[in-house]
């Protein structure tokens, strides 16, 4: 692991707004390209619009192959999995076996086109031997050979499942995602229930049709899933600093039919809010928190292959946290909502301490709410 | 309306157009019937495409007495919708339902009539046929006999030897077709479901039933199933007693041996037939049509009963795949070397709940344990729940949101971005009941919570209803039945093959047919022993 260059770049006054902070873009996961990005200059050298991947599922059924050539390999693709075990879980918390076997299932869903009449994941490999003719050939969104090439990078090179298939299912939503842009996780699907809750509330009304702000998008979870809660006006602008994130969100928002809803914007936090201050009625955000000397021992689909822009939060791992609190001072509106996702205790109560001693007339209701493991994981709270 | 051809090949019988209205003081009886053109020979066959103002279509074949006199014949046919009804042995085939009324008779009026009816469960949707009923069942007081009054418990009380299917006696027939008639009724509760019939039929005209519409759907729900039933049966026993009079008034004309036949025939359908109906009449529990979910628990003793547990609930996705019925695995807790130690599936469509609620109780296997060097034999057990999926909101237990306690299921280490994972199970316990539920098979945390709540929603439902049972003497019985703890069936591979059930005794010799999903023997046999039991008291 290369040592950090935020610790480097890390930025020791927290007023600052705009900070120079150094990123790396994942073109693919064996090497990363520091890019800088001046926080002055309102356009990105580097700006270019990319063609995101399409998701394996939404790709066409082009390719084929015989039932005997399939079941080789989910034969090969499950001892492989089989042989996993819990090595992985003691190494650093990675997948065990039982999980890879689920997600060889969800992999058949997604690359098979009818892969409930032929093979059905559910069944144990006598079942579909028995009843299935030898010389069917079944129809596939991808090569047999991509399938083991797919298959060995999971499980080999610890390649996310997420970027092997290009999507990820958060909520109800299924977002496509690819190398350079955070999978979104579990935890941070509570944050729109969060929001669900706040927006429900009677005295909140207004906030339906206010605009809202999702700072680091990434995949545009966050932002996709809180424009289909807000009313008839209410709009989310995301933000994030990586090209590629700006155009996996914009493919995501564009396929949930959200363009009128979701802005997405290509900047540092709110960089690209500049004339908002003090009109926003929302503002969420998943941004780095994993404390530089952390990235080093990550499980190996994190650290090796997920952007490290997306999860290095500086030294203690509350540099955009901060810098993002401080904003949400100035940039919400009187009884706007703010919810953060932390690492975890102790960041909550750094940001609790830090928003009583720093922000206190601003800031009212702050409060720490647990996650479904039962970790304090989100900061909230309302704009006074 | 509906209004139809009918058109004869043998040119004797003319041709009928009516509509609903006519056929009202026309018709005394409808019989609803399914024919299977296949099972007649010698007979004319027309096939008849209807398409009724209700846009419901009937596809049957009218099969009528060939070489009858043109009385016989002026038939009318009236039929309803088609529809699918499920049998534990039967294969997907085509049912329709009509009525078929034809004109002759001393009573002025006769009717053949196609028996294969498989509906005793099914409620009829048409607003024309609960109408029908209805006009019938204000006529069915009469107790119905044949022309020298002969009636049901006099068929009976003769004790006519009921011979084989083969011996072409009627007698046998007609005796055989009355008993299976006397078990449907009694499976149906027959005393009890005439009471409750008529205290809903009360119900149902008072003014202000409406006023609650979700009870009142209820209450009329309930009494239209109730009253398709029992004019089921009283359209087959109508269709006995009309071809015993067939039979006589054939002999006393000294017709042809030919048509004679036709009723002996006729007979034998119904009596082949009345053994179908009577399987039918034993799903006719409140939430048997419902979908269901079937759980398997490993019993103690470590990987080989997980083993059992894994083939057990294997058995389960194979029966139900051989019904057609749709399966998700919800939940599923792999052993640590081989097998599950538990496991919930889904199982999706029309009498899941009927069929599989025969399969709850603790499930014992004997054989030389494939993991056990020593090759010794083994004993193990895994245990079944059946839980019901009730498919209207009515009867749901209302959850409160606060009562819940929802955790990340098997989560370690830090969790958020520190961790990339596709596993988002969750566990979601109901506080005030301790009932809780598990899913994992979902692909986001959201949707394995929305799955992990159905789940717990039926469970907590099914508490709320065993424990109203519990104050219905009635339901004493059954309760006991779906307790952990007892024994049903024993699965021996070794040293002889076996598997029987405990509580029926019913046995078959091949284990791995039965481990493959053919379990209908079972269950069946299993359904009909509680129900006759029940009858008992």
């Amino acid at each position: 692991m290369r040592p950090s260059l935020a610790r480097v770049y890390r930025i020791k006054s927290f007023t600052l707004i705009f900070q120079h902070k150094p990123s790396f873009v994942a073109a693919n996961h064996h090497q990363r390209t520091p890019i800088y990005f001046s926080s002055l200059s309102s356009s990105c050298p580097n700006l270019q619009i990319r063609k995101p991947q399409t998701p394996l599922f939404l790709r066409a059924a082009s390719y084929s192959a015989t039932l005997p050539d399939l079941k080789k390999w989910h034969q090969w693709a499950t001892s492989l999995a089989s042989s996993v075990g819990s090595t992985l879980v003691d190494l650093d918390n990675g997948p065990d076996s039982t999980l890879l076997l689920r997600e060889l299932n969800w992999l058949i869903q997604d690359s098979f086109q009818d892969h409930h009449n032929s093979f059905i994941p559910q069944l144990p490999t006598t079942e579909f031997t028995r009843t299935r003719v030898d010389s069917q050939v079944v129809k596939l969104r991808v090569g047999l050979d991509e399938l083991y090439r797919l298959w060995r990078q999971r499980v080999e090179e610890r390649r996310p499942f997420q970027y092997i298939v290009g999507c990820e299912h958060w909520r109800d939503l299924v977002l496509s995602v690819e190398d350079g842009v955070l999978v979104p996780r579990p935890e941070t699907e509570l944050i729109v229930d969060l929001v669900s809750n706040v927006l429900l509330k009677e005295s909140n009304r207004g906030l339906r049709d206010g605009l809202w702000a999702d700072l680091g998008t990434g995949s545009g979870a966050l932002a996709i899933a809180i424009g289909r809660l807000l009313g008839k006006h209410g709009r989310v602008i995301a933000t994030d600093l990586s090209p590629v994130a700006v155009a996996v969100a914009t493919f995501n928002v564009q396929r949930y039919a959200l363009q009128d809803v979701v802005d997405v914007r290509q900047g540092s936090w709110f960089e690209p809010l500049k004339d908002l201050e003090g009109k926003l009625g929302g503002i969420i955000s998943n941004p780095p928190y994993i404390p530089s000397n952390h990235i080093s021992g990550l499980q190996a689909e994190v650290g090796r292959h997920e952007p490290r822009l997306a999860l290095d939060g500086g030294f203690n791992g509350m540099d955009d946290l901060l810098h993002i609190c401080n904003g949400a001072a100035s940039f919400l509106k009187p009884a706007g909502f703010f919810a953060f996702e932390t690492n975890g205790l102790e960041q909550c109560k750094f940001l609790v301490d830090y928003m009583d001693r720093n922000i206190k007339g601003s800031i009212c209701n702050v409060s720490i709410v647990s996650d479904f493991a039962g970790i304090p994981r989100f900061v909230t709270g309302f704009r006074q | 309306m509906s209004s139809l051809i009918y058109k004869r090949l043998g040119a004797k019988s003319l041709l009928l157009s009516q509509n609903r209205r006519t056929q009202g003081h026309l018709v005394p009886f409808i019989f609803s019937s399914l024919s299977e053109s296949h099972e007649y020979h010698g007979s004319i066959q027309n096939r008849l495409v209807l398409a009724s103002g209700l846009s419901s279509f009937l596809h049957t074949t009218v099969e009528s007495l060939s070489g009858s006199n043109p009385d016989h014949s002026n038939s009318s046919f009236y039929g309803t919708q088609s529809r699918h009804s499920l049998h534990a042995d039967s294969k997907d085939g085509f049912c329709a339902s009509g009525y078929f009324v034809s004109r002759r008779n001393i009573s002025g009026f006769c009717s053949t009539l196609h028996p294969n009816v498989r509906s005793l469960t099914v409620s009829y949707q048409s607003v024309v046929t609960s109408r029908w009923f209805r006009l019938v069942g204000t006529q069915a007081a009469v107790e119905p006999s044949t022309s020298d009054e002969l009636t049901m418990d006099r068929i009976v009380a003769n004790q006519w030897t009921i011979l084989d299917e083969n011996e072409n006696d009627w007698k046998s027939h007609a005796a055989a077709i009355a008993q299976s008639i006397q078990v449907i009724k009694r499976r149906l509760q027959w005393k009890k479901l005439m009471v409750r019939l008529d205290l809903l039929s009360v119900q149902l005209t008072k003014p202000d039933l409406w006023e609650d519409p979700v009870h009142a759907g209820k209450i009329s729900r309930e009494h239209g199933s109730l009253l398709c039933k029992m004019k089921e049966v009283k359209a087959f026993e109508q269709e006995l007693l009309e071809h015993i009079d067939l039979i006589k008034l054939a002999r006393e004309e000294n017709d042809t041996e030919l048509e004679l036949q036709e009723s002996l025939k006729a007979l034998l359908r119904m009596r082949r037939d009345s053994k179908a109906k009577e399987l039918e009449a034993l799903l006719t529990g409140e939430q048997d049509s419902f979908s269901c979910y079937i759980e398997v628990q490993a019993g103690a003793g470590g990987t080989e009963s997980m083993d059992w547990a894994a083939m057990v609930m294997q058995m389960y996705k194979s029966w139900a795949q051989r019904h057609g019925y749709g399966v998700i695995v919800v939940d599923e807790m792999p052993g640590e070397i081989a097998g599950i130690k538990r496991a919930t599936i889904k199982v999706e469509g029309e009498y899941a709940f009927g069929y599989a609620k025969a399969e709850v109780g603790v499930h014992r296997l004997v054989r030389i344990s494939p993991f056990d060097s020593g090759k010794r034999r083994h004993t193990s057990f895994a245990a079944v729940a059946v839980i019901p999926i009730s498919g209207d909101g009515s009867t749901c237990v209302q959850i409160n949101e606060s009562d819940l306690r929802i955790e990340r299921f098997r989560s370690g280490g830090a969790g958020g971005q520190h961790a990339n994972t596709t596993d988002s199970a969750v566990r979601i316990v109901h506080i005030p009941t301790g009932v809780t539920a598990t899913c994992q098979n979902e692909r986001s945390q959201h949707q394995n919570k929305a799955s992990a709540m159905a789940v717990l929603q039926s469970r907590v439902d099914q508490l709320e209803m065993a424990r109203q049972a519990q104050m219905n003497a009635q339901h004493t019985q059954s309760l006991t039945d779906i307790t952990w703890g007892s024994q049903i069936r024993s699965y021996v591979l070794h040293p002889y093959r076996m598997v029987k059930d405990l509580r029926t005794n019913y046995e078959v010799s091949n284990p791995d047919s039965v481990l493959e999903g053919d379990l209908d023997g079972f269950i069946l046999s299993y359904l009909s022993s509680c129900l006759d039991r029940d009858e008992d008291d």
